[in-house]
């Protein structure tokens, strides 16, 4: 389980997380709405001790990490696959090395075992195609398939954090994305999606959870966000009228 | 006072980089391939540019001093003045100012672009240290291919100052050659051999630290980019001064 307690976070004067408190299980598939630089994915950050808050304690799965050193934190990291926005490819690698690159990091893995695995997870990701691929050479969509795909050879991650999976991408790529997501839960690995697309968070989450001035102003299910009568969800939940989206 | 402690607090960092960044050559993994990758870039990709310069720099330095000497009938001494000058002094620095615009920038804004697109945060993600895999084989390169390109750096500007010397200023090859020859003892040879090594050291570690620092988009990597530059030379000239008076000292000059 992830816990929040009382988590502040600022970056120099501005503070983008306020007294934040909520818990999420491992198995649960959330969805963290909220628009541009209200702090979604500073919470991506925190929960993997990339950033550390200010005050606040954070426990993953009873264990406070809080004041972690790096070499602790790897252990909780190994919990979690992270898919930054745009995929965070390593440019100087093509997709094959990309994903290949944990198995080749911490494993001793022979060469045709390691090109068999990948190919296998490229499969599934639905870019096996592009192996040989540098990412400059790879769409929106692909990059993240791609990074999807590396996360997974990096581990056996109990859970999967996703940023901004969807951004950027035209709606048939966005939809295969929420598809994606989708089928990599169905093993029971739950997942946290932030996303400033509720008809993305929609298909995919059946927790939501909204963000505004970095306080957390409505976490509850699918029913509850339609109905709300926060005016800064109706505003979101307006794209749904405008998209002619009755039912996702 | 924010200020203040901003700095102390970026000078720890850049201290705690540093060292990290060369003790970790000693600790496993070894990430032999980055190293050899960037000895690529940084040494047969700077080859041409040290070239041009440095056979510059000799022609110019021959040329003065053919001009001055001359008026004062000592013009024999010609290629004593350019062997000393360019061994001791110039051939250093200016392979290390070369390399600054090239190498150095290269990784801060390499640097900066990794910060920017998340791939440094995904390498802690998967538990790899950024400064282990990216920092370490940036320092190794620079400390072997820095001293190597300053080698061909001098050999480069002596036959530079040859040419003026010999076909310009009308003076004798051979005693060119020789007088150059007289001046290849190990004081100068060693006090010449040091500073590259120092000059790679502070190049790789600025130029690294400046990059891993980078904030803000385009406008922070062209910040982070220029402060690596200028930094890493204002330091090359200091740390030139400070090496040079120390190696007076140690290798019995009397100044």
């Amino acid at each position: 389980m992830i816990v929040f307690d009382k988590v502040c976070f600022s970056y120099g004067e501005r503070q983008i997380i306020k007294d934040l408190n909520f818990s999420i299980n491992f198995d649960e598939r959330v969805a963290i709405l909220g628009g541009s630089g209200e702090g979604k994915t500073t919470i991506l950050k925190l929960i993997i001790g990339l950033i550390k808050p200010d005050s606040g304690k954070i426990i993953i799965d009873g264990e406070d990490i809080t004041n972690k050193t790096e070499d602790h934190l790897r252990e909780v990291r190994m919990k979690f696959s992270l898919v930054f926005q745009e995929g965070a490819l390593f440019d100087s690698l093509n997709v094959k090395e990309n994903v290949a690159f944990c198995l080749r990091e911490y494993t001793k893995m022979p060469e045709d075992e390691i090109d068999r695995k990948v190919r296998e997870l490229l499969r599934i990701v639905g870019v096996e195609h592009a192996m040989e691929f540098m990412p400059e050479q790879l769409s929106g969509g692909m990059h993240r398939r791609v990074s999807i795909a590396r996360s997974l050879a990096a581990c056996e991650p109990r859970m999967f954090l996703y940023d901004e999976p969807t951004s950027g991408l035209d709606p048939v790529n966005a939809d295969n994305i929420c598809k994606l997501i989708t089928d990599l839960s169905k093993s029971g690995k739950g997942f946290i999606v932030v996303t400033h697309k509720v008809v993305d968070a929609l298909k995919v989450a059946n927790r939501f959870m909204f963000l505004k001035d970095g306080e957390l102003v409505f976490d509850g299910d699918r029913e509850k966000l339609l109905h709300s009568d926060i005016p800064d969800i109706q505003v979101f939940i307006s794209e749904l009228n405008y998209a002619g989206v009755k039912d996702v | 006072m924010r200020r203040l402690k901003e700095i102390i607090s970026d000078l720890q960092d850049f201290y705690m980089l540093s060292v990290r960044g060369l003790l970790s050559i000693f600790k496993r993994p070894f990430y032999f391939k980055d190293a050899i990758e960037q000895m690529d870039y940084a040494g047969a990709g700077s080859f041409f540019i040290i070239f041009i310069v440095s056979l510059f720099v000799g022609m110019a330095l021959s040329l003065q001093l053919s001009a001055e000497l001359s008026r004062l009938g000592l013009k024999i001494y010609t290629g004593k003045v350019v062997g000393i000058s360019v061994i001791r002094e110039l051939g250093p620095v200016v392979a290390a100012l070369v390399f600054t615009g090239r190498v150095g920038a290269g990784m801060a804004s390499e640097l900066g672009l990794m910060v920017l697109g998340h791939q440094v945060d995904t390498l802690r993600v998967f538990g790899v240290d950024p400064i282990k895999k990216l920092v370490t084989p940036r320092i190794v390169s620079s400390i072997i291919m820095l001293p190597a390109l300053t080698i061909i750096g001098d050999a480069v500007s002596l036959f530079g100052g040859y040419y003026i010397a010999v076909f310009v200023s009308n003076q004798s090859g051979t005693l060119y050659w020789s007088s150059i020859r007289e001046e290849l003892i190990f004081e100068n040879v060693f006090s010449g051999a040091v500073k590259p090594f120092v000059f790679g050291y502070l190049i790789a570690c600025i130029c690294c630290y400046m990059g891993l620092s980078t904030k803000g988009g385009a406008t922070g990597l062209r910040q982070s980019t220029t402060k690596a530059v200028v930094t890493s030379i204002i330091m090359i000239i200091i740390s030139d001064f400070i090496l040079t008076r120390i190696l007076l000292y140690v290798l019995g000059f009397p100044v």
